[in-house]
């Protein structure tokens, strides 16, 4: 039997209706269960600041926060507001968008260590307003916060991240 | 600095864009031309397996050989199952309830999900029933209306 290597089709035999077709489009809506520890934090980027918890065991901060130390495998133990700072991790320079779009000046996704958490404890974001060329391991970066009417309780109320000035 | 004990963030709510496009194939192409033109229900028959699958299908699922003997199954046949839906899909409460109905029309070994037609507390398992086709038909399943009990 000869292979089957399907049928080629146009859009004009889908549009004059000579192939038939089923376009569907479900509604996928979801809620996901903050937990207490992202639930604040959460609420705290609404508030305009960030913040990690502690574990008095380990003596870790960490963002973002968890309700549970992993490492000594018990509660942690308090709330700490952190720093409007931090430093560069690691970072990439990107002149293509997610959906595959061309961009004239990149998007600059980093790991911001922040400042008042423990070495190596971060948030994945963006860096903006810099020259690409400067960005450096080891940078220096401010947050930049939306206006407080703008904050809605998301990761995003946080706009991005730039040179410390 | 004291922060808030309690926060209004409890879930993250979101949907996912989504959208799906289907093409009925060659199979399903010759079923619903069938269908909306002569107002046929189509099968397709393996000699090998003595089967006829409907709708019609491009490869048989019992020995993989590709089908191309298409052929007329009744619009008539018996109920293998059914089953009374009371909600719909938002969970909203359906009075009376739905039916889907899984018939297999005479000359077919398969069977045929659609709707069932009627009043639900008639219907039972091995009753006859018969498809009722609209006259506008366009086709799609929906040129069906659904089955009708004898």
């Amino acid at each position: 039997m000869k292979p089957n290597f399907g049928t080629p089709l146009s859009s004009a035999d889908i549009e004059s209706g000579k192939v038939f077709s089923v376009s569907y489009e479900p509604r996928l809506e979801y809620a996901w269960d903050t937990g207490p520890a992202i639930g604040r934090y959460l609420q705290e980027l609404k508030n305009g600041r960030l913040v990690g918890r502690k574990c008095h065991k380990c003596d870790r901060t960490f963002i973002p926060p968890r309700h549970f130390c992993e490492l000594c495998f018990r509660p942690a133990d308090e709330w700490v507001v952190l720093e409007n700072t931090g430093t560069v991790n690691t970072f990439s320079i990107c002149y293509v968008t997610w959906d595959m779009k061309k961009l004239t000046y990149p998007q600059i996704p980093a790991v911001i260590e922040v400042d008042g958490a423990s070495e190596g404890y971060g948030i994945l974001h963006l860096i903006a307003d810099v020259d690409p060329n400067e960005v450096k391991v080891g940078m220096k970066v401010q947050a930049v916060w939306k206006p407080a009417e703008e904050r809605e309780g998301s990761i995003t109320d946080l706009k991005h991240w730039s040179p410390l000035k | 600095m004291r922060i808030p004990a309690d926060h209004e963030h409890s879930a993250w709510k979101g949907n996912l864009p989504f959208g799906s496009f289907y093409t009925v194939g060659l199979a399903g192409q010759a079923f619903f031309e069938a269908l909306r033109d002569r107002g046929e229900i189509l099968g397709a028959r393996c000699s090998k397996c003595e089967w006829v699958y409907v709708p019609a299908a491009l490869f048989c699922e019992r020995c993989f050989a590709e089908l191309k003997d298409y052929t007329p199954v009744a619009h008539e046949g018996d109920v293998v199952s059914f089953t009374l839906c009371h909600l719909d899909l938002e969970g909203e409460r359906l009075d009376p309830p739905d039916i889907v109905a899984i018939v297999r029309l005479d000359g077919a070994q398969s069977v045929l999900v659609h709707r069932g037609l009627g009043d639900p507390s008639e219907w039972s398992i091995g009753a006859r029933a018969k498809v009722r086709l609209r006259d506008d038909r366009e086709g799609s399943i929906l040129d069906i209306e659904g089955f009708e009990l004898i």
